[in-house]
């Protein structure tokens, strides 16, 4: 277990204030924020390179805080990664064990088996500056867990690649993950890879945090307003309790004349009628319904009629612009590829779309939560 | 007119100007002459002092300077900024103020007790060794710090985090990574130290076979009118000159940084 608490950073125009992050062991969390939010200015104060004004840092149950960097057992893979360009990929490698004073024959299978993992066999002779971009991440990734750190830190390790070595490292970084179970505190403002890799997931914008919790709560069910317009949120709307009904456990939420309903069961007694609220859903939660096919439960409460507005194609899915006819509220729609050529759907087309309760969420300034870190 | 040739052609005619002049000294060389000036004593006496100084000079002021290079380019510190700039004052005071600075020096109180204890410099062999110190180790600690500066802290910030101490961290990262910068300042740094004459000669004196280096035996030859010997000093100084710094162009293999 990593336990983060009650670090504060004061650094030129960044201050970043009580931030606490736990992370279970072989646990993959994030620290999601805007860029120049003082994201590595917190790993540096995590690794020791700097010291924060205030905060304490236990890995396991042993308070490394005033120690220095080489002696938290923490590995760090900047940004910009920093390979030794002096040194051979193998010595890049093993620098960690050398540098520890470890037994290399101990180690040594270890590092064959990473070696193998992150496809590297073939490059341990080169430089770093005759590596690929992507080759270049794969060693610098097996440099910082070769002498097996307690803790790994990753600053926005998918930065500055193709979207295809993207893609491909991504896959890595879960498999690695998956394979070794290093614990690990990534940085990154791009929500997209957070969704992709993280376990746990800690928000953190203005020097703030501001949710906490596992995956899906913070994507599917974020806490406020600014969370989720910095999560990319499409489908977000100012909304007003209208009416408590009890007999079926639910809330009705009323935007531009059309009514929404949601249960009560989660969102515990935070909500009272006359509230204003914001409600958001994915784009990918939205159904358009396909005339004929019979309905599930969950998504007969809200169901809307409409127009498509317009239809944009992306690699793996379809982007589809839909507005309610009632109440003019637009809708952006994400279809997978596959599903949306079984759809018949064009522009100006006269469609249904169903939302499932669960898939709605209600932001309140005070929105009671469980989150749970991970 | 062509934009790439007139700048060319300005690169060119600097040189011929130096080649010139260069080639100058040749027309009062004589072989005899020559010969004898080169075989001397005390030329050889003065080129041996010179390039001993030099390097001892240079030595002492990479010991110093290299540690205030990296604090310098690594830290955040009270009073930076002034120490920065005092740097820079044997660039903006002439070499014969540096040296008379010297002479007050030593005839203060702390300075009559340093020669009291044994250690002595006016007049003496000592004092052309401070004084090519005090004119260089600005300039070395300045020229360090721009190689440090080129290597990004990253890499030793990754290499504590991998286990190394700061010492390991600089020693086994930042020194091969700036070698060849440091080198290099520190060739250019001899080479200054080599040529220097107006703060030795105010300190140390001109005295032949004793404190005489080989600019103060250029200045004695031209002012007794023994044109051969200046001469053949002249060309000697150029050719450790132009070869230190021609191997400043050669020097180590340049990494390329991510």
């Amino acid at each position: 277990m990593i336990r983060i608490e009650g670090l504060t950073i004061l650094f030129e125009s960044f201050k970043i204030v009580n931030l606490n992050i736990q992370i279970e062991e072989g646990g993959f969390h994030f620290l999601l924020g805007p860029t120049g939010s003082g994201k590595t200015l917190i790993l540096e104060s995590i690794m020791g390179l700097r010291k924060p004004k205030t905060g304490r840092i236990w890995i396991g149950d042993k308070e490394v805080q005033g120690l220095p960097p080489e002696r938290r057992g923490i590995s760090y893979v900047p940004q910009d990664l920093a390979l030794f360009p002096h040194l051979t990929v193998k010595e890049n490698i093993i620098f960690g064990i050398r540098a520890r004073d470890l037994d290399m024959k101990i180690y040594e299978e270890y590092v064959q088996a990473l070696i193998e993992v992150m496809r590297v066999d073939h490059l341990l002779e080169r430089f770093p500056s005759n590596l690929s971009g992507g080759e270049k991440k794969r060693v610098a990734l097996l440099r910082a867990l070769a002498p097996k750190p307690k803790l790994l830190l990753l600053d926005e390790p998918l930065s500055g690649l193709d979207p295809s070595i993207k893609v491909d490292i991504q896959r890595l970084l879960k498999n690695l993950h998956a394979s070794f179970h290093p614990t690990t505190l990534c940085v990154t403002h791009d929500f997209e890879e957070a969704y992709f890799l993280a376990y746990g997931t800690t928000i953190f914008i203005d020097g703030k945090v501001e949710q906490v919790g596992k995956r899906d709560d913070v994507f599917l069910r974020p806490k406020s307003k600014k969370v989720a317009q910095f999560l990319g949120a499409k489908n977000l709307y100012g909304a007003k309790v209208l009416m408590n009904e009890e007999s079926s456990q639910r809330w009705i939420l009323g935007i531009n004349g059309l009514q929404f309903s949601v249960p009560m069961s989660l969102y515990q007694d935070k909500m009272e009628v006359g509230k204003e609220v914001d409600l958001f859903i994915r784009p990918e939660e939205v159904m358009i319904i396909r005339e004929g096919k019979p309905i599930k439960g969950s998504l007969k409460r809200n169901i809307f009629e409409g127009k498509i507005l317009d239809i944009s194609e992306k690699e793996r899915d379809h982007l589809v612009y839909f507005q309610t006819t009632e109440g003019k509220i637009p809708f952006e729609i994400s279809i997978p590829n596959y599903a949306f050529r079984n759809l018949d759907l064009s522009t100006g087309k006269m469609v249904r779309i169903a939302l499932r309760e669960e898939s709605l969420w209600v932001m309140t300034e005070s929105t009671s939560l469980i989150c749970q870190s991970s | 007119m062509n934009f790439r040739y007139t700048m060319i052609g300005a690169a060119v005619c600097i040189f011929i100007f130096y080649l010139g002049l260069i080639l100058s000294l040749f027309y009062f060389v004589s072989g005899k002459g020559f010969l004898e000036a080169l075989t001397h004593p005390y030329t050889l006496f003065s080129i041996r002092l010179s390039l001993t100084a030099a390097t001892i000079a240079t030595f002492l002021a990479v010991l110093i300077g290299l540690p205030s290079a990296y604090a310098l380019s690594r830290f955040e510190f009270f009073g930076k900024r002034i120490l920065d700039t005092f740097l820079e004052i044997p660039m903006i005071i002439s070499p014969i103020a540096l040296g008379a600075s010297f002479l007050v020096f030593f005839n203060t109180p702390l300075g009559e007790l340093i020669q009291n204890k044994g250690f002595f410099f006016v007049f003496e062999v000592p004092g052309i060794i401070l004084a090519q110190f005090a004119t260089i180790a600005g300039l070395a600690t300045r020229l360090m710090k721009a190689s440090l500066d080129e290597i990004s802290p990253r890499y030793e910030a990754v290499a504590r985090s991998l286990g190394s101490s700061p010492w390991q961290a600089f020693y086994r990262v930042t020194l091969p990574l700036s070698f060849r910068g440091l080198l290099a300042s520190i060739i250019l740094s001899w080479a200054k130290a080599f040529g220097e004459f107006g703060a030795t000669v105010t300190l140390a004196g001109a005295m032949p076979g004793k404190t005489e280096t080989m600019p103060i035996a250029i200045f004695t030859a031209l002012a007794s009118a023994n044109i051969d010997k200046a001469i053949v000093l002249i060309l000697i100084l150029l050719a450790f000159g132009l070869l230190t710094l021609y191997s400043v162009r050669l020097t180590g293999k340049r990494y390329k940084y991510d």
